[in-house]
């Protein structure tokens, strides 16, 4: 048994990746709670909104932006409306296209779309194959609690994501677009019946999930000081098993899903021997077993159909 | 109000409905009668433009409305209460309600005709806060209404909404159509019970395999022989 310290601070550290898996879950889960599908290229896209972000910050530091506060927020919002923007391209491209094709035929394109973005980046991004340093525009810092280290900027990271979720929140239950999605996953024909505009209503949903996957995209080069062009295939695994566990659908269910999984990962590590090489084996054994126990996930059914 | 003008539609290679024309004047209730199968949704479907017509037009207030996208198509004016009721059914009552609303959304608007529905349907009132698929049947045909009222529809379809009732409620939805019809809003009704229905309508329609076999007032309806051979069979 390690000490009480250390299985805190893993906790803490389960929690920031946990964070960053539920907002790339969150993406998973409205696709499939609005339209049925699941977008294999969104661990992709969550890739594109790090490199997005990262771009970015060279262009603040080209143009002599001074402030590192304004030039966060520009990164986010940057990051956020461009990724946003070819996430509906995708759903443009993969998956509206498909709409009437069988199931499988969305899995292939979106899986060849998330070929295509990496190999983009690969190519087009300069040596796009290396691990690339993502700065560190968070106040350092730290505080230590009975022997658990709490950096000012993992909390910070907490902060963006936990504010990124509530946002989503109320977009869900309280704006008109937000009712029109929950509407169009509970009944498409019937929300068109009521004059909600399909189109629209799932480009939105696209716009958002992916615009989460940027922030989260952002946070991991936070928090792990550098991005790299395949983490979007881990992401993508660990985001969509983190929504799965939540049960596909639930926005609730895939936070906590996402949670969940960061934690495991981290106190794997701390528990097992060698257990750092061995974390994710140890997450992904417990997702099978999860699932094989209760294959509707945490949550049970679809309710981005109901809070 | 509608005109239906020789429309047909398909289902993939199979042909649905055949030339169908229907009209609906102002103020009127004009209902369509027809057996399972029939394609009597199919024509609700693709007056509102879920179901494209392969042929023919749709005008709704002399303008056409064929190929408009659907909610485009309900914004003009047009109110559904679909085949099976369709209420979202892990809203509450009121957000379905405010759904009904969609293009309003927000406005101060929504507020008054939501107290209007609630003071037509009191139950409502009282079971706003209530998950809508834990209601009763009767309840559900309600809401459907209430709901496609909040639109400030000029034109009412109303695919079955007796559907699975119980006598009783079944006076109370056809009364209810009544009052509608007389507070200015014109009324097309997809019904099988033949004998309630012409009794409501002005007119109506009887559609069969995808065409219009009949037509006329409803007392011809009634003293036609197809009618009462299929539905009047007393
Ligand atoms: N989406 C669809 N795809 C293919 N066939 C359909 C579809 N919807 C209905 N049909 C068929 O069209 C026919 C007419 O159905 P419908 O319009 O629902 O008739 P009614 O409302 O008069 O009972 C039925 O044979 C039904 O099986
Ligand atoms: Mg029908």
């Amino acid at each position: 048994m390690p000490p009480l310290e250390v299985i805190l601070q893993q906790a803490f550290n389960g929690l920031m990746l946990g964070v960053m898996y539920a907002l790339i879950a969150v993406g998973f889960t409205l696709f499939f709670g609005v339209l049925d599908v699941i977008h294999f290229s969104h661990g992709d896209i969550f890739t594109l909104g790090a490199f997005a972000g990262l771009s970015l910050t060279f262009l603040w530091g080209a143009v002599g932006l001074g402030n590192p506060a304004v030039a966060l927020l520009l990164t986010f919002l940057g990051a956020l409306l461009l990724t946003g923007l070819i996430g509906v391209g995708a759903e443009r491209a993969c998956v509206k296209p498909l709409a009437k094709a069988p199931p499988l035929m969305t899995l292939l394109a979106t899986l060849s779309l998330g070929l295509v973005i990496r190999e983009a980046i690969l190519i087009f991004y300069p040596r796009g194959a290396d691990p690339k340093p993502f700065p560190a525009m968070l106040p350092q810092g730290l505080w230590e609690i009975g022997g658990v280290v709490i950096r000012y900027e993992n909390l910070v990271i907490l902060a963006i994501g936990a504010g990124a979720m509530v946002l989503v929140d109320l977009i869900i239950n309280r704006t008109r677009v937000g009712a029109s999605m929950r509407a169009v996953a509970q009944d498409a024909e019937a929300a068109q019946m009521m004059g909600v505009n399909l189109n629209r209503t799932v480009d939105f949903t696209f716009f958002l999930g992916s615009a989460l996957a940027a922030v989260a995209g952002i946070l991991n080069g936070l928090y792990y000081s550098e991005i790299h062009f395949i983490m979007g295939i881990m992401g993508g695994v660990i985001g969509f098993s983190a929504a799965a566990i939540g049960g596909l659908g639930n926005v609730y269910g895939a936070i906590l899903g996402g949670l969940l999984f960061g934690v495991l990962q981290t106190l794997a590590a701390a528990f097992i021997p060698r257990g750092s090489e061995f974390r994710d084996v140890v997450a992904f054994a417990v997702v099978m077993v999860f699932m094989v126990f209760k294959p509707t996930g945490i949550l049970g059914e679809k309710t981005i159909e109901r809070v | 109000m509608l005109e239906v003008q020789g429309v047909s539609t398909r289902y993939g290679q199979i042909s649905m409905l055949r030339n169908v024309s229907v009209a609906l004047g102002e103020g009127e209730i004009a209902c369509l009668l027809g057996p399972n199968g029939a394609g009597k949704t199919t024509l609700i479907r693709t007056i509102v433009g879920i179901v494209r017509p392969v042929a023919g037009s749709i005008l709704f207030r002399g303008e056409r409305i064929d190929g408009l996208k659907a909610d485009q198509i309900v914004k003009r004016g047009i109110g559904v209460v679909p085949e099976g009721r369709r209420i979202f059914p892990k809203m509450t009552v009121e957000e379905n309600l405010r759904m009904g609303a969609y293009a309003d959304w927000g406005t101060r608007e929504v507020e008054s005709r939501l107290e209007q529905i609630f003071d037509r349907f009191p139950r409502l009132r009282e079971r706003r806060r209530q998950i809508a698929a834990t209601m009763s049947g009767g309840e559900q045909a309600m809401l459907a209404i209430g709901r496609a009222l909040m639109g400030r529809p000029k034109l009412l379809l109303l695919d079955e909404p007796s559907l699975g009732l119980s006598p009783l409620l079944v006076e109370q939805i056809f009364e209810m159509i009544q009052a509608i019809n007389r507070q200015g809003t014109t009324v097309f009704l997809v019904e099988q019970n033949a004998r309630k229905t012409l009794a409501l309508a002005h007119h109506g329609y009887l559609l069969q395999k995808g065409e219009i076999v009949g037509a006329g007032t409803a007392a011809e309806l009634g003293e036609s022989d197809i009618v009462r051979h299929a539905y009047l069979r007393a």
